[in-house]
């Protein structure tokens, strides 16, 4: 599972979704609280208008019944005001309307009168409104809770007159309207509004995520098409539809895959081609080349029965066969590298009994010109010990020509994962910023310089290519006539890499 | 006298290995065609053959089949591509050795030497390794009273790992003791040699009991005697 923040950064359509969301969210809460303080104003607006209505037509009826009525002591004012309080007549829209009436600061004791309808707690009234009435005589109104004595309350508008009794004062006169019914129509409002607007949120969510999947989906094929074709499955394509521009990706996308894939085989085949080639031409140039070197040989074997110039003939005639045959063999070991055909064969391998042997060969004879430092117990190693056998060949016929007649120092150093073989001579050496020339072919330090023991020009350049087959490196170090230092080093086992050099070049 | 079969489409080549090996003291047969070369084998009966890879007719590969279904005479197979493929088909076939074109004529002679004196001296002795008896005398080996039928090289081979049971050869080892290589270049020869010597003496070349490999260095005898 991604996190969060991962799909955000690596998914366009997450990303786009989630802002396209986050944007209609405000855009609707504002319209929606916009619109929901419009019509809750209006309501209230229409019950008040109403209520004021109600109230004074009451308190006008209220008056007249008052009007008509005798007071000679308190008794008969209560049971006049307990008649107008027991039964509070329903507005039209049956809410709850209940009453309260208070009795001016200024009424005679025996006439004072508080009292609420239905048990209505009288600090139902504001006190603020209940001031304002007694100063004024138009009616006031204001908005309240109703709290009954049982616990009940409801929101509610409250609207207050004056009444007059003749003769005994004036009364303050409550009429309160419950707001019960319009806030229950409210809260319906305001849950449908949130509801449409969760709705209408999550519809435009999956609609921009579907149209961006859909919109996205050409460009993962293309993507996913992509990695393949690096892969090298170069025949997979991508499958579109129509004419549009989406399409018109794909057609191009494909188009460009046709074209890679017709340049690759045409690669290939030139490849393939230059290989066959170079194998022929070797097949063809091999066997007169036997012919003539037998040929040279039966010559070679006679020349004491020669004239001295035409025995010196035959030998140099032999030699410059040898020459020749091991410039050919190494022109075809390049040619296999650069159509990349060099094949490995891994194979485990004591590197220290391979170096010894290799310096036989090299040198057989026993004097001490090569002097080799190396562990006693076998280092084992996955490597094509062809390949190697080849890399410390030239390394060390190399520092044979060039070594002046100083000895040579051949080290052997392994690490947990790698090892190092260097070859020091102390002859001739190279200028140091020749050191990238010395790989490349025919490459020679001193164009003008006679070739000592006639060296291919390739060997060096054979044996970095041998090295890079086995992940490895060649490092050197030279210094005009203070001498050369080669260092071989490779990973110890098949697929590792170098992590550090057991020899450095550097001296 | 000696008689050498060389099989050679080049005639020029063939002719030159001609004079050489004349010279070297062989008789010498000089065929180019592949598909000519059993008529004359038969009739001959040469003592080693000398055979080109790429023939007209028939190739070398299948010439060599040819030529192991009724002879077990040394084949040297002659190679002008040196490319593994071509070596080992060759060697699988039967061959006993190969050399790559352009070889040194006296580097052939002498493992041709090699091949012939090894098929023709005998070692009064009798020899064990794993279950099997090497009679030196019969040119046999012999399992359990049967015979087992071995080219002269492969008989070699194993004669040269029998004689010291307690020693592991390296592949260069027994490409000097066996093959007369000087200083070793191609073990892939001892490779595929051992591997048809197995596949004929052992019972499980899976799991060899007469060759064992020792990993890292080569090659040694089983304990006489064992049983697989």
């Amino acid at each position: 599972m991604k996190t969060p923040l991962k799909a955000w950064r690596s998914s366009l359509v997450f990303r786009v979704t989630g802002t396209i969301v986050a944007l209609s969210i405000i855009l609707i809460w504002l319209l929606g609280s916009a619109l929901f303080s419009r019509v809750s104003s209006g309501i209230f607006d229409e019950k008040l208008k109403l209520s004021i209505l109600d109230a004074q037509s009451t308190a006008r009826n209220t008056q007249i019944q008052l009007s008509f009525s005798k007071y000679q002591d308190k008794a008969a004012l209560t049971l006049v005001f307990d008649d107008i309080l027991a039964l509070p007549p329903k507005t039209y829209e049956s809410a709850a309307k209940e009453v309260a009436v208070f009795s001016f600061s200024n009424i005679e004791k025996t006439f004072k009168f508080d009292g609420t309808s239905n048990q209505l707690n009288p600090n139902s009234i504001p006190i603020s409104l209940r001031e304002t009435t007694r100063k004024t005589n138009t009616t006031q109104w204001e908005r309240t809770n109703m709290v009954y004595l049982d616990g009940r309350v409801e929101p509610a508008i409250v609207v207050g007159n004056d009444l007059t009794i003749s003769g005994v004062g004036k009364y303050e006169f409550y009429v309160i309207f419950s707001l019960a019914q319009q806030e229950k129509t409210m809260s319906l409002i305001f849950n449908y509004l949130l509801l449409a607007g969760v709705a209408l949120t999550l519809l435009i969510g999956l609609t921009t995520y579907f149209a961006m999947r859909r919109l996205i989906a050409p460009i993962q094929d293309a993507a996913r098409v992509a990695e393949e074709l690096t892969k090298g499955n170069l025949d997979l394509r991508m499958d579109f539809q129509g004419e549009d521009e989406i399409a018109s990706l794909g057609y191009s996308f494909n188009e460009m895959a046709v074209s890679l894939q017709q340049q690759i085989s045409r690669l290939e085949n030139l490849s393939k081609l230059q290989q066959r080639f170079v194998s022929d031409v070797s097949h063809e140039l091999r066997t007169p080349l036997t012919t003539i070197r037998m040929a040279s040989q039966v010559i070679f074997a006679t020349r004491d029965s020669f004239e001295p110039t035409v025995a010196r003939s035959a030998e140099l005639l032999i030699s410059q066969i040898e020459r020749f045959e091991s410039l050919l063999t190494d022109l075809l070991e390049v040619s296999r590298f650069d159509a990349q055909a060099a094949v490995m064969e891994i194979e485990e391998t004591d590197l220290v009994a391979l170096v010894k042997e290799t310096i036989d060969y090299v040198h057989p004879s026993q004097d001490r010109m090569i002097i080799l430092q190396a562990p006693n117990s076998p280092i084992m190693v996955d490597v094509d010990p062809r390949r190697i056998k080849r890399i410390i060949r030239n390394l060390v016929s190399n520092a044979i020509d060039h070594r002046e007649n100083n000895n040579i120092d051949i080290r052997i150093v392994e690490t947990e994962n790698e090892v190092s073989i260097g070859v020091r001579d102390y002859g001739s050496g190279f200028n140091y910023t020749d050191r990238k020339m010395l790989f490349e072919r025919f490459w020679r330090a001193d164009s003008s310089r006679a070739r000592s023991t006639g060296g291919t020009g390739l060997g060096l350049s054979i044996a970095l290519e041998d090295a890079k087959l086995h992940q490895g490196e060649i490092d050197v170090w030279g210094e005009r006539g203070k001498g050369a230092h080669f260092v071989l080093t490779i990973p110890k086992f098949a697929g590792g890499s170098i992590e550090s050099k057991p020899i450095s070049a550097q001296l | 006298m000696t008689s050498i079969m060389v099989v050679d489409d080049d005639q020029d080549l063939a002719e030159m290995l001609g004079i050489v090996l004349t010279g070297a003291g062989y008789e010498v047969d000089l065929v180019n065609r592949g598909d000519e070369v059993m008529a004359l084998f038969t009739s001959q009966n040469p003592d080693l053959v000398l055979l080109d890879v790429m023939l007209p007719g028939l190739n070398g590969v299948e010439v060599c089949k040819l030529i192991r279904e009724v002879s077990m005479v040394p084949i040297v197979m002659l190679s002008a591509k040196g490319d593994k493929q071509d070596v080992v088909a060759g060697l699988e076939a039967g061959a006993d050795d190969y050399m790559v074109k352009p070889f040194d004529p006296l580097e052939l002679v002498a493992r041709m030497k090699v091949r012939l004196r090894r098929s023709m001296t005998e070692v009064n002795s009798e020899l064990f390794i794993g279950n099997l008896k090497i009679d030196q005398i019969e040119h046999s080996i012999i399992r359990d009273g049967q015979v087992i039928a071995l080219t002269r090289l492969e008989f070699d081979l194993l004669v040269a790992l029998a004689k010291e049971p307690g020693r592991v050869f390296s592949r260069e080892a027994l490409l000097s003791e066996v093959w007369g290589y000087r200083p070793a270049t191609d073990t892939r020869l001892v490779n595929v040699h051992i591997q048809r010597l197995r596949s004929k003496i052992e019972l499980n070349p899976e799991d060899p009991k007469i060759i064992i490999t020792v990993r890292g260095v080569g090659y040694k005898a089983g304990v006489p005697g064992s049983s697989q």
